[in-house]
């Protein structure tokens, strides 16, 4: 067992791991941050996506002592103020969930792609969330979401050497 | 915790987390068969769950300071250190122009989740038969520098990848980096094909290289044998120029030359139809 220190959504959170624990099992079960979801435990689904320094990682493929000393963010912690993100009430609006069990990770990836590329065309989108699946078959209805936040957003398109498009 | 399955949770090992190459060969040393070495862990870890390996120490290179060099300096080649990931080598379409059967090769792994940890490195050294860096890495001629107890060495990829899960490294070596040659003014590409598969049932990388007096073909196939396969058929058609006679003439090579096996993903007459299909595709692009 080690001690370690992770900053999760702003909060600064100490624990006592294992060497062989996932960063997966350090946030739902150490920290009970039950929005990061356990599914296939191999990577392919997606659910389990976090944003650690700031990238999208799947938690299921991260021991949680190379955390240690840094920044995970969760669906939890993409606003500041309590309020919901223009992604998130545009999910509600377009019905883009169903039973939910994917929603987080989803989210948190369409609010990351919208910030880093404001106007994502369908293959954009198509490839930033190619590691997420929806077993409820959203994807119309996200892509709804995603283009309205799109069509709201006065920012013009980012040059393009800058966009973090891998 | 994880329903107590064996494929949620991971065997019990130590974790270290070295800073120099030097540190590195020590713990190597000192623990010997009972630990592997760790990139981005994409597919140790995976490797793990499954109880495939289950090492008693697990060695981070990470933080490794020489591991993280990126270095594309104009006329020196590329320097692709162990820790350097996938998304770092697409970032800002850097190999777009220079190494580009290396840049199609590497968008197309996986996720973007994925490459974010994913190191190229790692991805070498797992040598598993239906991935899709060492073919491009071929294509470009491209080196492995290792170092081990003795000292530095450096192996052509070629050579380094001697069979299914079989790669020219000894037990206390580390790969340190990929080393690349300058590619300047040569025209290359990639195409596969993975029919759904998280895996590519055939793939191909093409280098035509032109120093402005001998013009060469690099032609080197994925996915369909345990090894990539070099097809000198091939390149000595397209050598003297991409037409759409020597592209006829190539497809129809590749399919009958290029030795297929049958395995999990494909039988290898099916194989041998999807290297016309590649060949006839990647090869199109290139005099687009």
């Amino acid at each position: 067992m080690r001690e370690i220190s992770v900053t999760v959504n702003g909060r600064a959170r100490k624990r006592m791991i294992k060497d062989n624990e996932l960063l997966l099992d350090f946030l739902r079960e150490r920290l009970e941050v039950r929005s990061v979801k356990a599914a296939c435990w191999r990577g392919e689904c997606g659910l389990c996506t976090v944003m650690l320094d700031g990238h999208l990682v799947k938690s299921c493929l991260v021991l949680a002592v190379e955390a240690d000393g840094r920044v995970v963010k969760t669906v939890e912690g993409i606003t500041d103020d309590g309020e919901l993100a223009p992604i998130q009430k545009a999910f509600v609006t377009h019905g883009a969930a169903q039973c939910g069990f994917c929603t987080p990770a989803w989210v948190l990836a369409t609010h990351e792609l919208l910030r880093v590329n404001p106007h994502p065309s369908d293959v954009d989108l198509v490839e930033a969330t190619s590691g997420l699946v929806c077993r409820c078959g959203t994807y119309n209805q996200i892509r709804d979401a995603v283009a309205e936040v799109s069509a709201a957003t006065k920012v013009r398109r980012l040059p393009r050497e800058s966009l973090a498009r891998a | 915790m994880s329903f107590g399955s064996p494929y949620t949770t991971l065997p019990d090992f130590e974790y270290h987390r070295p800073t120099s190459l030097e540190e590195a060969l020590g713990m190597l040393r000192q623990y010997g068969d009972e630990a592997k070495l760790m990139g981005g862990g994409v597919g140790l870890i995976a490797f793990m769950k499954e109880r495939l390996m289950s090492p008693t120490h697990v060695i981070d290179l990470k933080e490794v300071k020489e591991f993280k060099l990126l270095n594309n300096a104009p006329g020196k080649g590329l320097t692709i250190g162990a820790a350097v990931t996938l998304s770092e080598l697409l970032e800002g379409g850097m190999l777009r122009k220079e190494y580009t059967v290396l840049h199609e090769a590497l968008a197309k792994v996986a996720d973007p989740m994925i490459r974010r940890r994913a190191t190229l490195v790692g991805n070498l050294c797992e040598a598993i038969p239906w991935v899709d860096s060492p073919p491009a890495l071929i294509a470009l001629d491209a080196t492995v520098a290792i170092a081990g107890p003795d000292g530095r060495r450096n192996v052509p990829v070629s050579g380094f990848i001697r069979g299914p899960v079989d790669i020219d490294l000894g037990p206390s070596e580390i790969v340190t980096a990929i080393d690349i040659p300058q590619a300047k003014g040569a025209q290359s590409a990639f195409e596969k094909f993975t029919g759904g598969s998280e895996f590519s049932l055939a793939s191909v990388a093409v280098m035509m290289s032109n120093d402005g007096r001998n013009r060469r073909a690099r032609v080197v196939y994925g996915s369909v044998n345990s090894t990539p396969v070099r097809s000198a058929d091939v390149e000595e058609t397209i050598g003297d120029g991409i037409t759409p006679r020597s592209i006829r003439k190539a497809a129809d090579l590749a399919s009958e030359k290029v030795e297929c096996v049958d395995d999990v993903l494909a039988t290898a007459a099916y194989r041998r139809h999807l290297l016309k299909v590649i060949t006839t595709k990647v090869l199109k692009r290139m005099i687009q």
